[in-house]
């Protein structure tokens, strides 16, 4: 599992209130029974915390799944980490 | 029209947890002003206030749910517990909920969470703001939770008017039950905004004091600042006669004007007339007030003007009201004032004493009027007026009668 992953996982766990086993890559929010509330909280808590805007609307992302989520995360981080390499996060 | 009954009673505020407390230290002349410990005071020069202590908000709200409530809306929640219990209605399992309006004020709402939200955006320079923070900080959050926690579908909505709103979200409840639009109300006030900028704001005014508050004495140094809320159930009198209610006292009538003169300085005239009309609204003769709590700020201005007011309706009648400002004792609660004093007047119909003015050191002679100092005095109570007179000249006086 990737370091984003665990994050992402740690993080959804924590905001929904819910045991991080029961979280999969497969998982959909809904699944979850991830009301929408604690969805723009999750999104909140993952932006704050790797300093990166998930885009409201962009039909490339997929939000409404964990691997969609993670994903979207892990290419923000890295295109972060490639416009500003010595930048320390 | 109906004859309204307040069936059901809360409060939170620096004299205590819940009403009882409330009015027992009320009733002891026992002030809850002091050093302020909440926020931190290195850059205050007022650096006294009534706070509420030993407040611990997880043992009222898991920490899910307090993610969603401001302090405002914790306070409120607290004191409408208190009520509703205590007048025994469930509204859901009932039906009543469509029939009972939910009407709380606030002067400035959610001020913590918007206070917490500035300092990130601004001082941590952090762009991202919480996605909760708008439902935290709009100022019928207090309204919505109620609400929400009860099962109060009928008209609900905040009532803002500074240090009156309390006073005046009271008297659309009682205006909506006395007219039938209702059958009962939940209502009062609740403010929470003791923070640094806040107090920053009211220094600046050069109103507030920085020792205690002393209303209506020679010594008097302005107002302190507190925080907490009042609720209320009010219901159809009949109704809460017929199924056996305890009755603890009759919300009888209320006096609304406005100055339109000064934005911050009180008028004697506008005070006078909101005085008049709550006693014509009440039915009642000015010899049949027997207690006035006053609004009482412990300000240069306030003080002498409401006296005068006081004067100028009772008359001859005046000199034997007692008068006093239990703000001597819980501060200036603003959005929740009236409905904290409110708990005072309730006290005195009830217990037949009357809660005195605290710190009260000497007599001023621009303020002549019996405003019961220091002690507590047990006197029969047949009928009470509560003041409020907020900046801007917006008056509120609230009439009760013993149940």
């Amino acid at each position: 599992m990737s370091s984003v992953q665990e994050t992402v996982f740690g993080i959804i766990a924590k905001e929904a209130g819910i045991d991080i086993g029961k979280i999969t890559l497969d998982s959909t929010l809904k699944e979850l029974e991830i009301q929408s509330l604690d969805a723009v909280q999750i999104i909140f808590e993952i932006e704050d915390h790797f300093k990166i805007t998930l885009p409201d609307r962009d039909p490339n992302f997929d939000t409404e799944s964990v691997k969609g989520l993670v994903e979207a995360v892990e290419k923000l981080v890295a295109e972060k980490q490639a416009a500003a390499p010595s930048t320390p996060t | 029209m109906r004859r309204v009954a307040i069936t059901g009673m809360g409060a939170i505020n620096a004299l205590g947890h819940d009403a009882a407390a409330t009015w027992s230290a009320m009733r002891e002349g026992r002030p809850a002003i002091g050093p302020i410990a909440n926020i931190p005071t290195d850059l205050l020069l007022i650096k006294v206030a009534a706070e509420i202590r030993d407040y611990d908000p997880l043992r009222h709200f898991d920490s899910k749910r307090l993610i969603l409530l401001d302090r405002v809306s914790q306070l409120a929640l607290i004191a409408a517990r208190e009520a509703i219990a205590q007048s025994g209605l469930e509204f859901r399992a009932s039906g009543f909920g469509e029939r009972t309006a939910c009407i709380i004020g606030s002067g400035i709402g959610g001020e913590n969470s918007h206070n917490e939200l500035s300092s990130r955006f601004y001082g941590d320079r952090n762009p991202r703001v919480h996605p909760l923070a708008i439902v935290r900080v709009m100022a019928n959050a207090p309204a919505c939770h109620v609400g929400m926690e009860f099962g109060l579908t009928g008209p609900s909505f905040a009532v803002v008017s500074a240090c009156s709103s309390a006073n005046h979200a009271m008297g659309q409840a009682f205006e909506m039950v006395r007219s039938g639009k209702v059958d009962f109300a939940v209502t009062g006030g609740s403010e929470a905004c003791i923070t640094v900028p806040t107090i920053k704001a009211w220094e600046a005014m050069r109103v507030t004091a920085d020792d205690t508050c002393r209303p209506f004495c020679k010594q008097r140094r302005g107002m302190v600042l507190g925080e907490g809320a009042g609720i209320f159930v009010l219901e159809d009198y009949e109704h809460a006669r017929r199924r056996g209610a305890t009755i603890l006292a009759e919300f009888a009538g209320t006096g609304m004007s406005a100055d339109a003169g000064d934005i911050v300085l009180p008028s004697e005239t506008g005070a006078a007339r909101a005085l008049a009309a709550a006693l014509a609204d009440a039915h009642m003769a000015p010899d049949e007030v027997d207690y006035v709590n006053a609004h009482g700020t412990g300000t240069p201005a306030n003080d002498p003007t409401e006296s005068k007011a006081i004067r100028r309706v009772f008359r001859a009648h005046a000199d034997n009201l007692a008068v006093s400002s239990t703000k001597s004792m819980h501060g200036h609660a603003l959005g929740a004032a009236g409905a904290i004093e409110l708990i005072a007047a309730i006290g005195a119909l009830r217990d037949g004493v009357v809660p005195p003015t605290a710190n009260f050191i000497d007599p001023d002679p621009e303020c002549d009027l019996d405003y019961v100092p220091n002690t507590a005095r047990e006197m029969p109570v047949r009928g009470v007026l509560s003041n409020s007179f907020a900046f801007g000249g917006l008056n509120a006086v609230v009439a009760l009668r013993h149940a």
